[in-house]
């Protein structure tokens, strides 16, 4: 009997799969005999057996890091089934779940320990590793490692640091779906070691592949209102921005389609409610940005579609990637709007801070061991783009992210190089091109997966018939005007919530008559408090009304209160004043500014918003705010600092309910 | 070299091997063999055995070090993720003033440093002193590193209280380069390095510390240390110095070592014990540091009886043991025996475990002390010079 055959009697018995594919087999030989191993597969191909299998014979405990929370909890409880002993080390487990199964890796009693790139930053886990057992080391969606991949993670840095340092004969395997060729030298050069690549093919046959061409956001709205519960099965719809996310769960919801929104920002509960409820087929559709779906181990997905363009055909590839795993026929639909490609350009050009802002914060963190907050405060930058050049600056060599006791700190490399901005230059053309390829995708007359393998660096592919190019018929957006009605309708009748709830506030969520960006609320808001100076005219005092009634419509309140202004006079508080006397609620002056602010807008990020706001505020006569429910008005609601300030301050009074209102809300720092 | 670092963690604290051993063996396969470490790792036991003549015992201790490579693997990785970089006794940038003083028997295998590397090869003085040292002789310390500032030297502190902090805070106040000599491991180091991050940006200041790098404070830690401050400096000044404590055992053993160290010349009455040390070999400096020549105390010494005494007992008490212990290994009271001590046991082991040379060993239930093994090939001097 040769070793393969050995061994696929073992896999029976452990794994109840009968034989190795080949690229399977290649991977555990070398994996056994203490190489390095990068493996391309496809999602679905049955990547985690090459180091699950080959874990479960060595002596010691495997660490594999994985970015994805969900997939180490759908691997951990598949291995466990199996009575394999796995467990995964991550935040959203309490920090004693976390030592104890720590403690029990240390006594070797943990085969295979899943564990998030980000642990390496903790002390206790660096202490554990002193008396871990280690039998190999696994990197899983390894082209996170890369800057050129799609999902270049900061926090893998440090893996490819500790791989380096691993000593020669510890076997390493590096796994991911999605590679280009330059993402695939890439992370092998990184790894190093007389690493071997293995890359299967990455097409799917049963997807089936479609681009409508749409001219507006509304024709997205419709043709999926009329459409989304004739595709078979129940998928993931991936919108751009999390706003979308909230309005195309609102239209569906509006519908009556049974559906649910899912995005980043959610609780670590919500997000698991979400994920679960996926697994069971409880909604048609999970609508979602991006974060949703990588890894979650789910064979029939029936159908992903999108409704803005990826970034690149190898984010696309991705996202897709996750249905369909049970091979059986999957529905796999793209809109493109010409102006969509906007978002993802901004991404590219507006997701890269200029040099200048660069040399800021090399010249603070320069003078002094900053972190994350302080360097906000110094620099008055938005923290999203202090991430970018915090990150960009450690590529560099230039600063380092260390950490003092718990707490993470900036420090600027002794003799360290000047920053080089042609690196940033070089990203920004790589990107801009992989969005030309994404359009091309769309433009394309030819088989789309076949474009799609292409990209990915994958030849074998040869002619396929399941695209609207290659056979399929193709999408065509036809709606009349019960379907017209039907959406202006749910426009007028949605409004933005302001999510400032809180644990240790009475403040609530509250509502705002519009998006800022939405028609001409904005303009309006704009031209009012910055031109003309006139009133905030009646048909946002009618809009207003309308949020009230849909939101607060069935609450007592006691008293209407407004913000003080900074600069723009009276226009909110005579705004307040016409509102409160429609709603026939007593109006108050009391709430005060006991210091001057500036306008929030100067403040690019949410640290010195609320550090510009903190206890800036009193209340007059705050002995009669005891047990008193409170309508909070105001004009914009951007950073929610303000609000939140103004929820602590009556709280502290004793009141009993804070529901803020505003006329709109802005979107991602919209607001000029 | 980044990428070795795993192995010479492994390597530079491998159990009761002390310094001389391990860099005797890194002659061997650096210098003579010319392999990296990795590949001496990797060779067989076979090899081991017989191309570097290593008793079995040495193998065996060199393999359960194998078999925590992938554990130094995760701390070598976590030290470099904090600025904290490792120079191996082999490498251009290790301080060759340390090799020189300390020679391959003495000399740390793997230095942990922080800061500026340069500085390690830029001419250096030590200026040490009592924890409890007071006016004149903080002036002095204050003097010195001026001095030593304006002359681009740099000043080796031991950043203990009294004469090596105003050592220290005097070199950064006159702009001077230094380097703190750490009585503890390097990664316990946090408040020093946010105190002093902008000399570190700047290049000013170099952390350095060659204990396991978590390593806590211990009193054994911190005299450990004292061979490295003078190792590391080109001129020793001392401050002051009382008759016991780590000032006086590190410019005694200076002075065994055939060092030049340089001792502020006392006032009249100072109650201290500069003038012994003068006596015992010290060479006498005024406030500038500058060489008193022809010297002849002038006024009446003020030595305590105590000062006198253990200057007596202590000088050669190494030397006897070592003579004593040469043949066969020994139990404390042995040792007392046959040199004839009159000290506490428990102030002789002490003793023996600040001894170099001196390694325990357990037979059975009992601890008995011998001198270290040396490995059979020869101490190649000129390799690390």
């Amino acid at each position: 009997m040769t070793l393969r055959q050995e061994l696929e009697e073992k896999l029976k018995s452990l794994f109840k799969l009968d034989a190795f594919y080949d690229d399977q087999w290649n991977t555990i030989e070398r994996i056994m005999k203490g190489e390095r191993v990068l493996l391309i597969e496809k999602t679905g191909y049955g990547k985690s057996l090459c180091f699950q299998f080959p874990a479960i014979l060595f002596d010691g405990t495997t660490v594999v890091f994985s970015p994805l929370i969900a997939l180490m909890r759908d691997q951990v409880k598949k291995l466990n089934s199996l009575g394999i002993p796995a467990k995964c080390i991550n935040s959203e487990q309490s920090p004693e779940e976390n030592s104890q199964i720590i403690a029990a890796a240390k006594l070797g009693e943990v085969k295979i320990l899943y564990i998030a790139p980000e642990r390496q930053e903790n002390s206790e886990w660096i202490e554990a590793t002193r008396l871990l057992k280690l039998s190999m080391v696994v990197i899983d969606e390894a082209h996170c490692i890369s800057v050129w991949g799609h999902d270049f993670r900061p926090a893998f840095r440090r893996i490819i640091n500790l791989v380096k340092l691993l000593p020669a004969g510890l076997p390493v395997l590096a796994t991911t779906a999605t590679a280009t060729k330059k993402v695939e030298a890439d992370v092998a050069s990184q790894i190093g070691g007389n690493i071997t690549i293995l890359r299967g093919n990455l097409l799917r046959e049963n997807f089936r592949l479609y681009v409508v061409k749409v001219k507006s956001e509304d024709e997205k709205l419709l043709w999926l209102g009329q459409n989304l519960d004739k595709i078979p099965g129940t998928g993931i719809l991936y919108t751009g921005t999390r706003v979308d996310t909230e309005i195309y769960a609102k239209w569906f919801e509006y519908l009556n389609l049974p559906v649910i929104g899912y995005n980043a920002g959610l609780d670590a509960d919500s997000r698991v409610a979400v994920e679960n409820g996926l697994m069971d087929n409880r909604w048609k559709c999970v609508i979602s940005t991006n974060a949703l779906g990588m890894g979650i181990d789910k064979p029939d997905i029936r159908f992903i579609v999108h409704t803005q363009i990826p970034q690149s055909p190898i984010h696309y590839y991705q996202e897709i990637g996750r249905a369909g795993r049970d091979g059986k026929p999957t529905w796999i639909i793209l809109f493109y709007n010409p102006e969509d490609r906007r978002l993802p350009l901004s991404f590219i050009e507006g997701g890269r801070p200029s040099v200048a802002k660069y040399q800021k914060v090399i010249s603070v963190i320069r003078n002094e061991l900053l972190g994350e907050r302080e360097i906000a405060r110094k620099t008055n930058l938005k923290q999203t783009q202090i991430r970018v050049i915090k990150s960009d600056l450690i590529e560099q060599g230039i600063v380092r992210e260390v950490m003092l006791g718990k707490n993470k700190r900036f420090e600027y490399i002794n003799q360290a190089p000047a920053l080089d901005p042609r690196f940033f230059e070089e990203l920004r053309a790589s990107k801009t091109s992989d969005l030309d390829h994404m359009i091309e995708y769309v433009d394309t007359t030819q088989s789309r997966m076949k474009y799609l393998c292409n990209f990915l660096g994958d030849s074998m592919c040869s002619e396929f018939k399941n695209c609207d190019n290659t056979g399929l018929k193709k999408i065509q957006v036809v709606y009349n005007e019960e379907w017209h009605q039907k959406l202006r309708e749910f426009r007028e009748d949605y409004f933005p919530i302001l999510e400032v709830i809180s644990k240790d506030s009475s403040i609530v969520n509250g509502v705002a008559a519009s998006y800022y960006g939405f028609s001409n609320v904005g303009a309006t808001l704009h031209r009012c408090k910055y031109v003309t100076k006139e009133e905030f005219p009646d048909f946002l005092l009618n809009l207003t009304l309308k949020a009230f009634r849909k939101i607060f419509g069935r609450e007592e309140f006691d008293l209407v209160v407004y913000v003080p202004p900074t600069t723009s006079g009276d226009l909110v508080k005579n705004f307040a004043v016409r509102l409160a006397d429609l709603l026939k609620i007593p109006i108050s002056h009391d709430l005060v500014k006991i210091r001057p602010t500036s306008e929030q807008k100067a403040f690019e990020n949410g640290v010195l918003k609320s550090d510009n706001v903190k206890g800036a505020f009193s209340f007059v006569n705050a002995q009669l705010l005891s047990g008193k429910r409170i309508l909070l008005v105001d004009d914009i609601f951007d950073s929610g600092a303000t609000v939140k300030e103004l929820g602590h301050l009556f709280t502290n009074f004793g009141v009993e309910k804070i529901s803020p209102i505003v006329i709109a809300r802005t979107v991602g720092g919209d607001l000029v | 070299m980044k990428n070795e670092a795993t192995y010479w963690i492994t390597l530079a604290h491998l159990p009761k091997w002390g310094f001389g051993k391990i860099n005797a063996l890194i002659v061997r396969f650096f210098h003579e063999e010319k392999i990296s470490i990795e590949d001496f790792f990797n060779l067989s036991e076979s090899d081991w055995s017989k191309r570097y003549m290593l008793s079995a015992s040495d193998i065996q201790a060199l393999q359960n070090a194998k078999s925590e490579l992938p554990n130094n693997a995760f701390l070598a990785e976590s030290l470099l993720s904090q600025g904290y970089q490792m120079v191996p006794i082999t490498s251009p940038e290790y301080s060759r003033t340390l090799k020189l003083n300390l020679k391959a028997t003495q000399s740390p295998s793997l230095l942990y440093v922080k800061g500026n590397r340069d500085i390690l090869h830029q001419p250096s003085v030590a200026i040490v002193g009592s924890r409890e040292a007071a006016g004149k002789s903080m002036g002095f310390a204050d003097n010195i590193a001026r001095l030593a500032s304006k002359e681009y030297k740099v000043v080796v502190s031991g950043f203990a209280k009294g004469i090596d902090k105003q050592a220290l805070d005097s070199a950064i106040h006159y702009k001077g380069q230094s380097i703190i000599v750490l009585p503890q491991g390097i990664a316990t180091f946090n408040s020093g390095f946010k105190t002093y991050y902008k000399q570190i940006v700047d290049g000013d200041l170099l952390v350095l510390s060659t204990f396991p790098p978590k390593a806590g404070w211990s009193v054994p830690l911190a005299m450990a240390r004292n061979p490295i401050i003078y190792g590391l400096a080109d001129e020793i000044f001392v401050a002051e110095s009382s008759e016991k404590g780590g000032t006086w055992a590190g410019v005694v053993d200076g002075l065994r070592k055939g060092r030049k160290i340089l001792v502020r010349y006392p006032d009249p009455g100072e109650k201290n014990a500069n003038a012994v040390l003068i006596q015992k070999g010290g060479i006498p400096v005024d406030f500038n540091g500058t060489e008193i020549q022809n010297h002849s105390f002038t006024y009446p010494l003020v030595i305590s009886p105590q000062a006198s005494r253990s200057l007596d007992l202590q000088a050669d008490i190494p030397d006897r043991i070592v003579s004593a212990l040469n043949g066969k290994p020994l139990t404390p009271l042995e040792i007392l025996d046959i040199c004839k001590l009159n000290i506490s046991v428990g102030k002789l082991m002490t003793l023996l475990k600040g001894m170099e040379l001196i390694q325990s060993q357990k037979y059975g239930k009992t601890t008995k002390y011998l001198l270290k093994s040396r490995l059979s090939a020869p101490e190649q001097k000129e390799l690390f010079t």
